[in-house]
This record gives C-alpha cells, sequence and structure tokens, in this order.
C-alpha cells in the first residue's frame, strides 16, 4: 500500500468530514445535557474524536504533513472515538445504579487511556511507528467489530418498534462500517475501488447522521402535535 | 432536566384531557411522592415554567421546554437509545 496515492482526494474527504463530525457533535450532546448521566458522554465524544481523528488524517494528507512517525494518531483517535460509541450502546439500556456507575466508568477509564495513548505517541513516537503497519490493520478490524455491535443494536431498537423514523441511524452505522472495511482492503491491495467504495461509504454513513439530527431538531414540528 | 419534562408533559395532558389538573394523577403518571411531587411544582414556578402552584399553567418558557425535551427523547430514540 501507498501512504501517499489520491492523498488530495482524501485529505478534501478528511475535512468534509471533520466538518459534518463538528456538527453532528451539536445533536450528540443533548441527550447528555438532558440526563447527566455520564454514559451518554460517549456520544458527543464518540464524535468529537471521530471528527479530531479525521482532521489529524487531512493534516497528514495535506503538502503540511507531519511527522511519519506520528502517522497512527488519525487511526487510534477513531479506534477510540468507536469505542465511545460502542460503550454508551452497551450501558445504555441498563437501569440498575451499578451499571450506570459501571458505564460512566468505563467512559472515564477510556478518556485517561487515550489521554496516556497520545502521551506514549509523543514520548516513544520510534515505538509506535515500528508497529504501525500491523497495527493499522488489527485496529481497523476492531474498529469493524466495534460498529458491527452498534448497527446490530440499532437494528434490534427499530425491530422492537418497527417504527420508520429509526431505520435510518442503523444504515448510518453500516455505511461507516463499510468505510473503514474497504480502508482495509485499500490498505492492503490499494485497490481504488476499495478507495473510493471507504470515502463513498463514510460520506453517506456521517450525512445520515447530520439528515436525523437536523431532522429531529430543526424539522416540523407536526408530528409532535 | 427529565424529572422537569415528565411533569410539564403530564401537566400538559391533564390540561388537554379535563382542562384543570388532578394532582393525584400527576403523581401517578410521573411515579414520584407526594411530597416530592409538590416540590418539584415549586421549582418548576421558581424556573418560570408554570404561571402559579394552583392553576399549574405552563407558561412560554414552560411550553418552549417541554418542545425541546421532546425532541431530544425523540433524537434519542431515533439514535436507537431508549431512555426510561
Amino acid at each position: 500500500m501507498s501512504a501517499n496515492m489520491y492523498s488530495t482526494e482524501r485529505m478534501v474527504v478528511e475535512v468534509a468530514a471533520t466538518i459534518l463530525c463538528f456538527i453532528i457533535f451539536r445533536f450528540m450532546v443533548k441527550p447528555y445535557k438532558l440526563t447527566r448521566e455520564g454514559t451518554y458522554l460517549g456520544l458527543p465524544l464518540g464524535f468529537a474524536f471521530l471528527g479530531i481523528s479525521y482532521g489529524l488524517a487531512a493534516l497528514a494528507y495535506s503538502p503540511l504533513g507531519f511527522d511519519p512517525k506520528l502517522l497512527w494518531l488519525p487511526q487510534l483517535t477513531r479506534t477510540f472515538a468507536f469505542v465511545f460509541l460502542a460503550t454508551t450502546y452497551l450501558f445504555s439500556n441498563r437501569k440498575s445504579k451499578s451499571s450506570k456507575l459501571l458505564g460512566e466508568t468505563s467512559i472515564s477509564l477510556l478518556v485517561i487511556a487515550l489521554a496516556i495513548s497520545f502521551l506514549l505517541a509523543f514520548v516513544a513516537p520510534q515505538f509506535a511507528f515500528e508497529g504501525y503497519s500491523q497495527a493499522n490493520v488489527y485496529l481497523r478490524i476492531f474498529n469493524v467489530i466495534c460498529l458491527a455491535y452498534i448497527a446490530i443494536y440499532t437494528l434490534r431498537s427499530h425491530l422492537k418498534n418497527l417504527d420508520p423514523t429509526t431505520i435510518w441511524i442503523p444504515f448510518g452505522f453500516i455505511f461507516i462500517a463499510i468505510g473503514q472495511y474497504s480502508l482495509l482492503f485499500w490498505y492492503i491491495d490499494s485497490s481504488f475501488s476499495a478507495f473510493v467504495g471507504s470515502l463513498v461509504a463514510t460520506f453517506v454513513g456521517l450525512a445520515i447522521f447530520l439528515f436525523v439530527g437536523y431532522r429531529t431538531f430543526y424539522g416540523s414540528d407536526k408530528k409532535r402535535g | 432536566m427529565k424529572i422537569y419534562g415528565d411533569l410539564l408533559s403530564a401537566l400538559r395532558s391533564e390540561f388537554n384531557e379535563r382542562e384543570r389538573v388532578v394532582l393525584t394523577h400527576v403523581q401517578v403518571q410521573i411515579n414520584v411522592p407526594f411530597d416530592r411531587l409538590k416540590s418539584y411544582i415549586t421549582e418548576l414556578k421558581e424556573l418560570d415554567f408554570i404561571e402559579d402552584e394552583t392553576s399549574l399553567k405552563l407558561t412560554e418558557k414552560g411550553k418552549q421546554y417541554l418542545r425541546e425535551y421532546e425532541k431530544i427523547l425523540d433524537f434519542m430514540k431515533r439514535m436507537g437509545l431508549a431512555y426510561q
């Protein structure tokens, strides 16, 4: 694989994805503001870190670039973003106080783990860079697993009530998972179709989240009465 | 937060059904002890969400809060996060 292939196209898409993520973040923070439950903090944190990861990737592929030793930072941030989202779904439907506490503790530990990972990246970038190629593949596989879990969770939630408004979000997560899966193939065999597919799928996935947020908060109130 | 949204929603449905509020109905709807319900009503008045503690009519600010509350619950439902 060549990290420099299609770098301009990729940079443009990563910048657009960063902007989309930070708009979506504004919608995702609302459930936490209402409930004040730490578990729901995973949603805004997830989209904020996803935005940061796209921003870092855009910087990495820009003419400015940054130290290749730090190239794995966007990938690590993205994985943490998906873990934040998966943690929110994992603990969201648990009503006991101990489960809620466990959910909040998990979110806190993830924040600490992310901070430590970043510190390690700057203290020993050579160490991180040596394992980058392998870690990149494993992290992408892990991302697909996290996203598949969320997609199945939201799809099951939709099937329980069969409300047409709840079908979009599972597809949003499925498209982002396809994006990660295609990037994995692009990374392995530099396939152009996998590369284009990953960009399109990621963009469609994020657009679905934007559509759902916009439709809920700025759409017509007629349905709510 | 959530309890205020639930309480405002219960008050609005009481007004819609019988044009006056029966507090025991509201208490059953939101499932809290009566003394706590009274303290929440006092807090709603302090927040300017209801006109007074006897009529319990929602102010424009209260209606606005309730609309935002329902939008967030709707968003959580769409996200597949059913909040109880």
